[in-house]
């Protein structure tokens, strides 16, 4: 009896132990309880094993050639900084001994003071009374000014400390005007910008600054009556000079000298008309050696001909005269048109930053508060070891004068930490080497650590002892390096997925971007092209893609997932508008798609009866796939009866099947590749497969156009061109700032054919019924002050109640869906392998910490151990 | 043959002014990349391109760039890859990395192209001849970056026999550097086995059957002296060009053999600095392949009068 206890027993612990057991978490921790408390006392610190070395080694596609924080200019070079800096604040998981409120534990994050040694005071109301040069609003009371404390013990690697002054002393040299530091805008401009920053670095120079309809805010135009004339001739606004930029087309993209090269065009399509290239000619020769042409009485004209003929007009009369253009032909080149002055000599002095003992005070140029102030507003990358910079610095002498340069942070020598890492070995062009860095504050502080879900006990941050990095360039050996044991991830390509979706070492990583499927609704252009001579009206038909019906049917045609799995392996079904990966809330980390609104904005549009779903809203949106054959085969049915009712096809023969095939034409930016043709195939056999049994059956067809790199984008918003599966993205913590792109007819690709000015919504805001049209509701909502009848309105950040702003979100979000310019078919995104020898602790994808990057990886097996079990394995993983 | 060495040096010196000149136009006339209207970064670029003179005429820009190499050996400071970084220091510490790739291959492929053409040559029309000739053309055939991906899936990946990547560090003849440059170095060098291998065979299989080959031999040689001392040094008015142009084309096919291998070369240098438009990097690079290859050429020109005594150069008669 005894004994079948004890075997019971036993069973019973094998297996609670199989199953408890994650594949991804191997032969434990490695390490032995040595002591130590986390900040709130109740957790004891389990220490890594010290002796143990754990190499995380990774491969990269191009090693960091420099990483002077105030000229790098790519994301490779910054990968420098991941390892080897500190900042005033930091994002950690939300866990036990960082909690946030009604949140899981990593299910989102809370902002900690890293070199800061506790959350920033707000001094506005002195530094407006002392130091009045801020010249901050009398009737601000607070967010302007900000005072942090450093934490005691900051080093350098050297082990030297930072100090308070030493921000200071980065700043200034990032923004020192002869530098032109490619980094000094991050702190001089826009939302973010430390006041004066912008008349320090630009003291004394002549600079172009932002282009007109941009410095004078969305929108707006400047009617050229209204600027004025300085003393040689040159129009102003504000003072400042008017100027074309012939290298930069401003919000125009192509430049006027894009325009212009096309004249050594090999082929005869690619060159812009003579009488263009002689009317930008003709402004070249008025250009200075800058390539600047300053606008004035005679050059206006010009420009402004110019702009015209880019439109097909002869001139700007005749631009002026078509339907719908009036005077903003005579202002289209404020578009273009850059604002120039001299700045005044500056002092440092002046900009808003300034240090006393470990405290430093930032001055902002606008009021910050919260997760911005902290995370973007404190962001200190400046931060340089000044003795070194100083000695890096280098005056070249060019053809135009002294330009300067600096060899800060480019090996061993020019690079300093203020981080967990050191760099230790670096090989330009192959690879680098970190290694801890034993002056920095963190390994010894309680603060860096965290308690592991799995096992509830608390951990330090950063087992990793050394960072590897090696530049491997092809995918293949990168694989085979993995798959040796070489390498801790591997990027699948698109040929991997099917050997590894299913992988428990597999990762998923969702990314922003919704791809949509376009609709030409540009009635008046469709009907020109199918008069055209050489359209074949008996064989196809261009408007029935107009018809509501017909949109819908293509709709629910395409299952979403397949298609993902069947052309790209890497993304996945998109539903919306805003992908599940947009936070509306940054200081919570609060899903826009998790919302009510946003989830009741999908059930609407996808025509879901809740009361199938016990009323539970995340049933019903979990439900949604977006494939429905019965309504896609009813949608097409009535499509071809509309269409023959409108005489867009025709039925001859009476066989119920359309005589023409309805044609959509896709705007290709090259000539047509593997995923392009994947794509249009998937498209056209889920669409006919929609249709079958109905009139379109087999007569609907999408066909690959090469339109051009320059051109596709201009051939579909001007209706030349029908469709293509169009990516979009926006801001990871705005998306009530893309709900101003859908609706701006500048910007969306529908803008010709669909004006959001002319669709009114109705809706209920703190109990009032308010009805605006599409666009003004997303203005209002991205903060313009807004007038309906005699009351105002703003709904802006700030301006009313998170809940109102999700409201009205999701009520334009289901509005632009329901009109059919475009339906989502997917959500881009990549996979990964993660090496055996780690695990990340949490699983769950977050936009804005990862999955917790080395900071939070974990190990199976430390160097030693690793390099045993490969070899026991044969040499190669299977995974 | 002073004068006539002389001469050609003046005429490579000018030549090597024109190619460097019209590079130098060139990569500038390549419209540089278009700047997001929106990036705030935008006018930082373009301030530092005014005051690096990219707005002044090209002649002036040239004249500068010959005066700061002339004077003080300054290639200038790289402005995209290597930002604010010394071109020149970039470059040389480029450049061992390169060569000893090169001169490994260069080194084992010559002995064995030659001789497996010499043995082609001798067992004319036998089942050895038609293997080594019919082998010939198939390797000739292949590029030598398919080579490196099967050299990194065979001997390293499957048999882990080697390392994927050259061993980091400059300690060029270690052994650990040695091994690591073998995968490297075979992916480069079958094309080149395989040319020297066809090339000797054909010139060899004419030699053989000239009449002073049978002089030779009734003189008393053995097959062995005649054929070494004198069909194959007549055979190298031929070869010995191929050498030196194999060696200008191994620096070509390394740069794509380069970036399989991360070999930290000049190879790679060069193709970043075309795609990134980084003008001095490009410069420096271009003059020094325009330089080996026109040293090359004169050194083989030289080399025919040493090789063959029959031709005398420079002379007008």
């Amino acid at each position: 009896m005894k004994r079948t206890l004890a075997f019971l027993l036993a069973f019973v612990m094998v297996a609670m132990a199989l199953v408890g057991c994650n594949p991804k978490k191997g032969n434990g921790d490695d390490t032995g309880d040595v002591g130590g408390k986390n900040p709130n006392g109740s957790v004891e610190i389990t220490e890594f094993d010290p002796n143990a070395k754990y190499t995380y080694k990774a491969a990269v596609s191009t090693v960091p050639t420099g990483w002077n924080p105030h000229t790098y200019q790519t994301a490779d070079d910054a990968v420098y900084f991941d390892y080897t800096t500190d900042s005033l604040y930091t994002l950690f998981f939300n866990d036990e001994i960082h909690p946030q409120e009604g949140r899981e534990a990593f299910e989102g994050y809370v902002i900690v003071p890293s070199m800061a040694a506790d959350f920033p005071v707000d001094v506005t109301e002195a530094v407006k009374a002392s130091h009045p040069q801020f010249n901050i609003p009398e009737s601000a009371t607070s967010g302007y000014a900000w005072e942090v404390t450093l934490r005691d013990g900051l080093k350098w690697q050297d082990g030297t400390p930072i100090t308070a002054q030493d921000f200071v002393d980065s700043l200034e040299r990032v923004l020192r005007p002869e530098l032109i530091n490619f980094r000094a805008t991050d702190y001089d401009h826009g939302t973010y910008a430390v006041v004066n920053a912008e008349a320090y670095s630009h003291s004394g120079r002549y600079v172009l600054g932002e282009f007109v309809s941009a410095a004078l805010g969305d929108d707006e135009y400047v009617d050229p009556a209204d600027f004025t004339v300085s003393e040689n001739g040159t129009y102003q606004v504000d003072g400042q000079d008017v100027v074309i930029d012939l290298t930069s087309g401003g919000n125009w993209g192509d430049s006027l000298l894009d325009y212009y090269n096309t004249k050594d065009a090999e082929k005869e399509e690619d060159r812009m008309p003579e009488a263009i290239i002689n009317a930008i000619g003709a402004l070249i020769e008025k250009a200075d050696a800058n390539n600047w042409v300053y606008i004035n009485a005679e050059t206006i004209k010009m420009v402004q001909d110019v702009i015209a003929m880019l439109h097909g007009a002869p001139n700007v009369e005749a631009y002026a005269a078509a339907p719908g253009v009036g005077d903003y032909a005579y202002q289209e080149f404020e578009e273009m048109a850059f604002l120039g002055k001299t700045w005044d000599t500056a002092s440092f002095d002046d900009v808003g930053l300034f240090a006393d003992g470990n405290k430093l005070t930032f001055v902002f140029a606008n009021a910050l508060d919260g997760f911005y102030l902290m995370t973007y507003g404190m962001s200190t990358s400046y931060l340089v070891k000044t003795d070194v910079y100083d000695k890096s610095l280098k005056p070249t002498e060019s053809a135009s004068g002294t330009a300067w340069s600096s060899t800060y942070g480019t090996d061993l020598d020019t690079s300093v930490s203020y981080g967990p890492y050191v760099l230790t070995e670096y090989q330009n062009g192959k690879s680098m080497h970190f290694s801890k860095n034993e002056n920095w504050w963190g390994w010894t502080s309680d603060v860096y650590t965290y308690v592991d879900p799995d096992n509830g006990k608390c951990y330090r941050m950063y087992q990793t002892t050394d960072v590897d990095l090696q530049y491997v360039k092809e995918a293949a050996t990168q694989k085979q390096m993995f798959l040796n044991g070489q390498l801790m991830t591997y990027g699948l390509q698109s040929n991997d997925y099917d050997d590894y979706r299913n992988s428990d070492y597999y990762y998923a990583t969702p990314a922003e971007t919704i791809y949509f499927l376009l609709f030409n609704g540009y009635e008046s252009v469709i009907n020109d092209r199918e008069a055209a001579a050489d359209f074949d009206k008996n064989a196809r038909d261009l408007q029935t893609q107009m018809l509501e019906s017909f949109r819908r049917g293509c709709a629910v045609s395409i299952d979403r997932e397949d298609m993902a799995k069947t052309v790209s392996p890497a993304r996945q079904g998109g539903y919306a508008f805003i992908g599940n990966t947009y936070i509306y809330d940054p200081e919570t980390c609060a899903y826009y798609r998790d919302t009510d609104q946003a989830k009741q904005a999908l059930v609407n549009f996808y025509s879901i009866n809740l009361a199938d779903y016990d009323n539970d809203l995340d049933k019903a949106v979990d439900a949604i796939t977006g494939y429905d054959p019965e309504t896609a085969k009813a949608k097409f049915a009535e499509a071809y009866q509309e269409a023959l009712a409108k005489g867009y096809i025709t039925d001859a023969d009476n066989d119920g099947k359309s005589d023409q095939t309805v044609t959509m034409y896709y705007a290709g930016s090259g000539e047509i590749n593997e995923f392009f043709s994947k794509t249009i195939d998937y498209l056209n056999t889920s669409l006919n497969n929609g249709a079958k049994g109905t009139g379109l059956e087999g007569k609907i067809e999408i066909v690959y156009e090469n339109a051009g790199e320059n051109e596709w984008n201009n051939k579909l918003r001007s209706g030349l061109l029908d469709t293509q599966l169009a990516g979009w993205s926006g801001a990871v913590l705005d998306p009530f700032s893309m709900a101003d792109t859908w609706t701006d007819s500048s910007a969306a690709y529908w803008g010709a054919w669909y004006d959001a000015t002319k669709h009114d919504m109705e809706l209920t805001i703190d109990g009032e019924k308010i009805t605006m049209s599409l666009r003004d509701w997303a203005l209002c909502l991205n903060g313009t002050m807004t007038k309906v009848g005699d009351k105002e309105y703003n709904f802006g950040y700030g301006q009313t109640t998170v809940e109102n702003r999700l409201t009205i979100l999701a009520a334009i979000e289901e509005q632009m869906l329901t009109a059919y310019n475009c339906v989502p078919i997917l959500q881009n995104g990549s996979g990964a392998l993660l090496s055996k020898q780690v695990y990340y602790i949490v699983e769950d994808y977050n936009p804005m910490m990862g999955r917790g990057g080395i900071q939070y990886m974990k190990y199976n097996f430390s160097d030693t151990e690793w390099e045993t079990y490969v070899q026991e394995q044969g040499g190669t993983l299977a995974y | 043959m002073f004068k006539y060495v002389l001469q050609r040096i003046l005429y490579m010196f000018l030549v090597f002014m024109i190619i460097t000149f019209m590079c130098f136009v060139l990569i500038r006339m390549l419209p540089l990349p278009v700047l997001p209207p929106e990036d705030k970064h935008t006018y930082q670029i373009l301030r530092r391109r005014e005051a690096l003179g990219y707005n002044e005429p090209y002649l002036v820009q040239f004249w500068l760039f010959l005066k700061n190499i002339v004077t003080k050996w300054d290639w200038g400071l790289s402005e995209k890859l290597y930002f604010g970084q010394d071109v020149w220091k970039i470059f040389v510490g480029k450049l061992p990395a390169t060569m000893i790739v090169n001169l490994y291959s260069i080194i084992w492929t010559i002995p064995v192209g030659v001789g497996l053409g010499v043995w082609a040559a001798l067992k004319k029309n036998t089942w050895i001849d038609y293997f080594l000739s019919t082998a010939t053309m198939v390797v000739i055939s292949v590029p030598s970056f398919v080579y490196a991906f099967l050299v990194q899936y065979i001997l390293c990946f499957r048999l882990h026999w080697f390392p994927f990547l050259m061993k980091g560090g400059t300690d060029y003849f270690s052994w650990d550097m040695f091994v690591s440059i073998v995968p490297p170095v075979l992916s480069l060098s079958f094309g080149v086995i395989a040319g020297f291998c066809r090339t000797t065979r054909a010139e060899l299989t004419e030699v053989l059957t000239s009449e002073f080959m049978l002089l030779a031999r009734t003189k008393g040689l053995t097959r062995a002296q005649a054929t070494v001392r004198h069909a194959l040094r007549n055979c190298f008015v031929v070869i010995v060009p191929g050498i030196f142009g194999e060696f200008i084309g191994i620096l070509g096919g390394s740069l794509i053999i380069e970036g399989i291998f991360a070999i930290p070369g000049v190879g790679r240098l060069t193709l970043d600095a075309i795609n990134s438009l980084d003008y001095n990097i490009f410069m420096l690079s271009t003059c020094f392949y325009t330089a080996i290859g026109l040293a090359a050429s004169l050194v083989v020109d030289i080399s025919y009068g040493f090789i063959d005594p029959r031709i005398r150069m420079g002379s007008k008669k």
